[in-house]
């Protein structure tokens, strides 16, 4: 048992994240003190071509004037898939010019690649598979800063990389504490042009991330005080992020929101939710914060449905009402249906964002066709988030939920 | 102040007990799988699927180990071998949270989700492993101590009987040998 009966706290937790945090307006001014405390004069900056496009490069190069700190070059060549062959072209290019830090702009795939960069410049090496995995790394990484454009992955405060290797045709997973940026700026400027949809998608994946926290199998008080205040600060904000996009003070909220979440799931673990999800994402691409969306409420009725094996998951699900829905609901709610209310809530926000931009409630609206479901439940089963489930997942309960939600 | 000479190392102590427990409960770990593949078509199914030489190893760090290895059509456990590389290897932070999982007082499910133990290497084939692990510990215990091992514990039938008897024959056996 995880928290025994009165007791809040567990028998025995870690946490850990040693990232300095950022957050304002302006907040992209103090990459060039940021860089000299960390004793580097000449980042390379990399990212794609929609952020360039958006002319996000502009803000962060603007900050660096009126400073005597030289970027090194900007690589926005990054593609949506990241992979080593990208990896390894960018590192010849810090090599090249001479860089001595790393600053990654942009959602998932920028950051990830610069973990990659970050990797072969410490490590030395161009090939990358040979420190795929938990816990391969040894040496100190370069000086790296992270300034998210998307408020979702939580990617700034995470300790993994997944970068794809064509050549054997493997998604390879890096995971380890020295892969953690030193720095993460949020600064509202850079999340202010997302459209609807993805804000909306990239909004519950860090939902989907507090909730899965919240009831995660390595949840404890720090996690918790992180999730919780991730998950009221999407409830309040996530609505005017999607229909008042160029709200500073929202964009802000859930950068926020998503870093908060980002801190409370790497230390907390995710679950069926994740496993079902990064399954549809690999089999059928669909966007993974699209995914963890459709996939959550029916991921907490399969643990509800479970609660004989694990009736601490319920309790869990039940807690969960105050900060999906705020204490008002909490208290009117009899405590035999919380559970099923909180299902209900989250069912409520998805419901209203299909509303107001088209984000997809059920796996058939996002690319997934029923002969693919099985194939899904299986890879499913294979995904590291279930070995943190709480509960034994088979593969006809994974094709269940996936049927469920299809 | 103490004179600099006062200030001495301290050697660790051992944890002669704990180590012995841990090695006996690797030893029939490792014997348990070796013959799990041999009987088991969930388990050969599963180790089939990986990839030629492929090593799975269970250690304590600074303390006992035990190496499995797919070859040729096998996959024999190696016992405490020197190990400098494994595909994948999970790890004990400590011999005290080692023997704590070994005489039932933690669950394994606890121990990961305490992060008492932790995976290095390959991810691809963690959740594969912890299945044959699922199996190897119904095969040797019986149901009501493998509930403080595993999550869910299958419901026992007469093939599962044969095996695990099958299992204590080869353990034995592999324990005089």
């Amino acid at each position: 048992m995880l928290f025994k009966k009165n007791v809040v706290i567990p028998e025995y937790y870690e946490f850990f994240n040693s990232v300095k945090i950022v957050s304002g307006y302006k907040a992209l001014e103090t990459i060039p003190f940021e860089l000299s405390r960390l004793g580097a004069k000449r980042p390379i900056i990399i990212t794609d071509k929609g952020v360039a496009q958006a002319g996000l490069i502009k803000h962060v190069v603007d900050s660096f004037a009126g400073t005597d700190t030289v970027i090194g070059a900007v690589f926005d060549e990054t593609p949506q898939d990241s992979s080593n062959v990208v990896v390894n072209q960018i590192a010849n290019v810090y090599r090249a010019q001479k860089c001595d830090s790393i600053i990654a702009v942009g959602g998932g795939s920028a950051i990830d690649t610069a973990k990659g960069v970050n990797i072969v410049i410490t490590e030395d090496t161009d090939d990358l598979l040979k420190f795929m995995g938990n816990y391969r790394l040894n040496k100190p990484m370069k000086p790296f800063i992270v300034i998210p454009t998307t408020a979702g992955t939580g990617s700034e405060v995470t300790m993994v990389a997944v970068i794809a290797n064509p050549e054997k045709n493997v998604k390879m997973v890096f995971t380890s504490e020295l892969l953690l940026p030193e720095i993460a700026i949020l600064d509202p400027r850079m999340t202010m042009s997302m459209p609807p949809k993805i804000t909306a998608a990239t909004g519950m994946d860090a939902f989907t991330h507090s909730v899965e926290a919240f009831i995660g199998t390595q949840k404890n008080p720090i996690s918790d005080a992180f999730a919780t205040a991730a998950m009221e600060l999407i409830r309040n904000n996530i609505i005017t992020a999607v229909t008042d996009g160029g709200n500073k003070d929202v964009r802000l909220a859930m950068a926020n929101a998503a870093l908060l979440a980002g801190l409370a799931f790497s230390n907390s673990m995710v679950g069926i939710v994740h496993a079902t999800a990064h399954a549809s994402g690999g089999v059928c691409h669909v966007p993974h914060g699209i995914a963890n969306s459709i996939l959550l409420p029916y991921g907490l009725e399969f643990y509800i449905g479970k609660s004989d094996k694990s009736p601490k998951t319920k309790e869990y699900i039940e807690s969960l009402l105050m900060h999906v829905a705020g204490p008002e609901v909490y208290v009117q709610t009899p405590p035999a249906e919380r559970a099923a209310k909180s299902i209900a809530v989250i069912r409520s926000i998805t419901g209203e964002l299909k509303k107001l931009c088209g984000l997809p409630v059920r796996l058939s609206e996002a690319g997934v066709t029923e002969d693919k479901l099985e194939i899904i439940a299986k890879t499913a089963l294979n995904d590291g988030a279930l070995s943190f489930s709480p509960v034994e997942v088979s593969y006809e309960e994974a094709l269940k939920i996936l049927k469920a939600a299809y | 102040m103490k004179a600099i000479s006062e200030f001495k190392e301290i050697v660790p102590g051992k944890k002669w007990f704990e180590t012995l427990v841990t090695r006996v409960f690797f030893f029939f770990i490792g014997m348990g799988m070796q013959t799990a593949y041999r009987i088991d078509p969930d388990v050969k199914k599963e180790v089939d699927s990986w990839p030629e030489t492929f090593s799975f190893c269970m250690s304590v760090v600074g303390g006992p180990s035990m190496l499995m290895l797919k070859k040729e059509g096998s996959f024999q456990y190696l016992g405490e071998k020197e190990v400098f590389y494994a595909d994948v290897e999970m790890c004990w932070k400590n011999i005290t949270f080692a023997y704590l999982v070994m005489t039932g007082r933690i669950s394994v499910p606890n121990a990961v989700y305490h992060n008492r133990q932790f995976v290095r290497g390959s991810l691809l084939y963690t959740m594969s492993i912890i299945r044959i692990m699922n199996v190897v510990q119904t095969l040797l215990l019986p149901n009501f101590i493998a509930r403080f091992y595993i999550k869910e514990v299958p419901k026992l039938t007469f093939k599962k009987l044969v095996n695990r008897a099958i299992t204590y024959v080869n353990i034995g056996y592999g324990a005089i040998k």
